[in-house]
């Protein structure tokens, strides 16, 4: 097994995965993904680092020399966002202990609101972004499974240059959630409150320290560049790391039972009167749909004045009665339970079927914006909790 | 990475009339080298902008075989088709595609031909049909049966015209409403039935508004066609025209990338709606 493979871990069943940082000798390869003794597990983590708190913002205020820098930043109200640092003093506003952001940040690749071209007197000029380096400094895991969610979709067919080019030269850097908010259940949905891959580094609150986990050749050469500000991780502080997970894992309270629910859309065991109930009670706002880390839909328009203007992209919404209508006055998805369903079909039924994954991270999101009261999770709680055949 | 949401400066070459707010447009690309290079197939559409206005998709009306030009058969419906329809020959349009996937052809030769439309629902069967009129030894019978809400509604009148006079193609014409001294039958398209006999069995590829495409599909059934022969070619609104902005999404599929031909056995009619 070569350095820098992805190897499972584990007895029986595979516990975790890591990324190799060592070539390991005892492996019983099963195929593409061997499965490694337990003696080597210590060699894996070998190259977990240590980043004490104190230096953090040392380390970010330095890399924002030669890149951006997106942050939770708390604001005057408390909410905190994600957003670029523009100068060192805000960084005595960064909150890595948040429990979530408000919008998730999908808005860094996929604006709510961007221009695809400009013309002017009927010549068209491309307004593609150029790619720069940047780093999402302590996201969550959730919404680190949400962004790479939404890049396979904007990669996949077609790929889209302005979602490319805007996440190219990207640097993910999640904290992991040990506060999650009341609404959370992405231990019902395997999105956290850790991330297994797909992340650059990690970090691990260890109180005054974070361990830090690499889990790419991004994340190893970014060490490299501050190789003075990270230690070297003791066995002690992996095993504490360990800890910190389970008990991480312990405080998100909220459970849905997410397979089942996924087994009753994909198999339309679903009684009608769930999605007609949510219908009535919905208002039709979208904002579950804007606050969603994997809600991709836009609309497209022009904006013209004196034979100068740009096309534009916007968010768009499936709840929305015009999102489906047609010039002609027909529209395949008038009725409100009909545009209730698609949005949970769309998510735990076409997503999983597609792709193998389910676009729900768990988040809880659409649940706290919504001003109704309506939810992935209380509709998967309402869902299983009833017989359909009843 | 090509830049999929940049349309191409084009000239509309000439335009003809069809009917009220209806008009086919022959367009050449600005760029020689683009027009040479477009290759399309019956059943892609193309996304038309005029550059403040906006975009929509457009099924390619001419053949594939005709070179050098495509024509756009465009019926006024919103903001964007009323303004096209205003234009003229000369005048600059944009376009980007084609996109969407295709009728298939290669693998029905041989067999008795179906073209069922509902008004400007001819125009992306129409590139079709001049396809197999090209290659007419090819295929069995070529029957085409064609309703609109008023006669005027019946787009192609030139077309249908030669088609008439072509030995092995068969037209049959219904109107709903019959305006303007109109001669030939009223009624809706699934009423043309007994003259289409005798009904052998073969492909149907049908486009039309989306109770007269259920109904056209319901009864072709009935008269012993297999779903997977049945072709539909299905309207939704489209914003990207590539399987991103999700306005044509059907199930876990994109209209603009999956279809917009479906077969009547791959498309679940009872859930078009989700
Ligand atoms: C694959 C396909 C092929 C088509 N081929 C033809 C054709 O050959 N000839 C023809 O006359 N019409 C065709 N249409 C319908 C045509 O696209 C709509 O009439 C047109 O989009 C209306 O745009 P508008 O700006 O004039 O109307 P508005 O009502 O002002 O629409 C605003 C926007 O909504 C969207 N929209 C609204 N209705 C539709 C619709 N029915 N389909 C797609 N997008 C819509 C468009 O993005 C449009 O720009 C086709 C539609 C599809 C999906
Ligand atoms: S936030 Fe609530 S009310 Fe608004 S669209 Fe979503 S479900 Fe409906
Ligand atoms: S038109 Fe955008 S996804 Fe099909």
């Amino acid at each position: 097994m070569r350095e820098g493979c992805v190897v499972e871990v584990g007895f029986s069943e595979p516990v975790a995965r890591y990324l190799c940082p060592v070539t390991v000798a005892a492996v019983a390869d099963r195929g593409r993904q061997g499965w490694v003794h337990r003696s080597t597990i210590d060699d894996i983590n070998m190259n977990n680092r240590i980043l004490l708190k104190r230096n953090i913002n040392e380390l970010l205020a330095r890399s924002a020399e030669a890149r951006e820098v997106y942050l939770p930043l708390e604001g005057p109200g408390g909410d905190v966002q994600f957003l670029p640092l523009q100068e060192p003093k805000e960084l005595d506003n960064l909150n890595l202990n948040y429990d979530q952001l408000i919008i998730p940040p999908k808005n860094i690749g996929f604006p709510q609101l961007e221009s695809l071209f400009e013309f002017k007197d009927g010549e068209i000029n491309p307004t593609v972004p150029v790619p720069s380096r940047h780093i999402l400094f302590g996201l969550r895991a959730c919404d680190l499974k949400g962004i790479l969610f939404v890049d396979d979709f904007f990669r996949k067919n077609f790929e889209d240059i302005y979602y490319r080019h805007r996440t190219e030269g990207r640097l993910t850097v999640v904290v992991g959630c040990t506060s999650p908010s009341p609404n959370c259940f992405c231990t019902s949905t395997s999105t956290g409150p850790f991330i297994e891959d797909g992340f650059d580094l990690q970090l691990v609150d260890l109180g005054e320290r974070y361990l830090v986990e690499v889990g790419s050749e991004n994340g190893e050469r970014f060490i490299g560049e501050f190789e003075e500000l990270f230690l070297d991780a003791s066995k002690d502080e992996i095993h504490h790391s360990g800890e910190v997970k389970v008990t991480a894992a312990k405080a998100v309270t909220l459970k849905v039972d997410f397979k089942e629910a996924i087994r009753r859309l994909t198999e339309d065991d679903v009684p009608r009167e769930i999605y007609e109930e949510i219908a009535e009670r919905c208002i039709y706002c979208g904002g579950c749909l804007y606050v969603c880390p994997t809600c991709t839909c836009f609309n497209l328009f022009d904006d013209m004045k004196e034979g100068e203007g740009a096309r534009f992209r916007n968010w768009d919404g499936c709840v929305f009665e015009g999102y489906t209508r047609e010039a002609s006055g027909y529209n395949p998805r008038r009725d409100k339970c009909s545009r209730a369903a698609r949005r949970y079909e769309h998510k735990l039924k076409y997503d999983y079927q597609e792709t193998g994954i389910s676009g729900c991270v768990g988040c809880g999101r659409c649940l706290t914006s919504c001003p109704v009261n309506i939810g992935i999770s209380n509709f998967i709680e309402q869902l299983t909790g009833l017989d359909s055949k009843q | 990475m090509k830049n999929e949401y940049i349309p191409y400066p084009a000239i509309i070459e000439s335009v003809r009339e069809e009917g009220p707010e209806t008009e086919t447009f022959r367009i050449v690309f600005e760029d020689e080298g683009m027009m040479e290079g477009f290759g399309y197939q019956p059943g892609q559409f193309v996304q038309v902008s005029l550059l403040g206005v906006g975009e929509a998709p457009i099924s390619i009306a001419s053949s594939p075989h005709h070179r050098g030009f495509i024509e756009l058969t465009i019926r006024g419906m919103g903001k964007l088709t009323r303004a096209i329809n205003r234009l003229e020959s000369g005048d600059k349009i944009y376009i980007r595609g084609p996109y969407g996937n295709i009728f298939p052809f290669e693998g029905v030769k041989g067999r008795d031909m179906y073209f069922i439309a509902g008004g400007i629902g001819l125009a992306p069967l129409k590139s079709m049909i001049d396809l197999v009129l090209a290659r007419r030894e090819e295929f069995g019978r070529v029957v085409l049966l064609y309703g609109a809400r008023t006669p005027s509604g019946l787009c192609f009148k030139e077309e249908i015209k030669v088609w008439r006079e072509l030995e092995g193609m068969e037209v049959r014409l219904i109107a709903d409403i019959p305006e303007g001294g109109w001669t030939g039958r009223t009624g809706v398209v699934t009423e043309l039935w007994e003259e289409a006999e005798p009904w052998r069995g073969g492909v149907a590829y049908i486009c039309g508004p989306p109770t007269m495409m259920k109904c056209v599909v319901e009864k072709l059934i009935r008269t012993g066609f297999n779903k997977e022969d049945i072709y539909l070619t299905l309207e939704r609104q489209m914003k990207c025209g590539i399987g991103k902005c999700g306005h044509c999404s059907i199930g876990g599929k994109f209209v603009c990338i999956d279809g917009p031909v479906f077969s009547a056995a791959g498309a679940n009619i009872e859930k078009w709606g989700r």
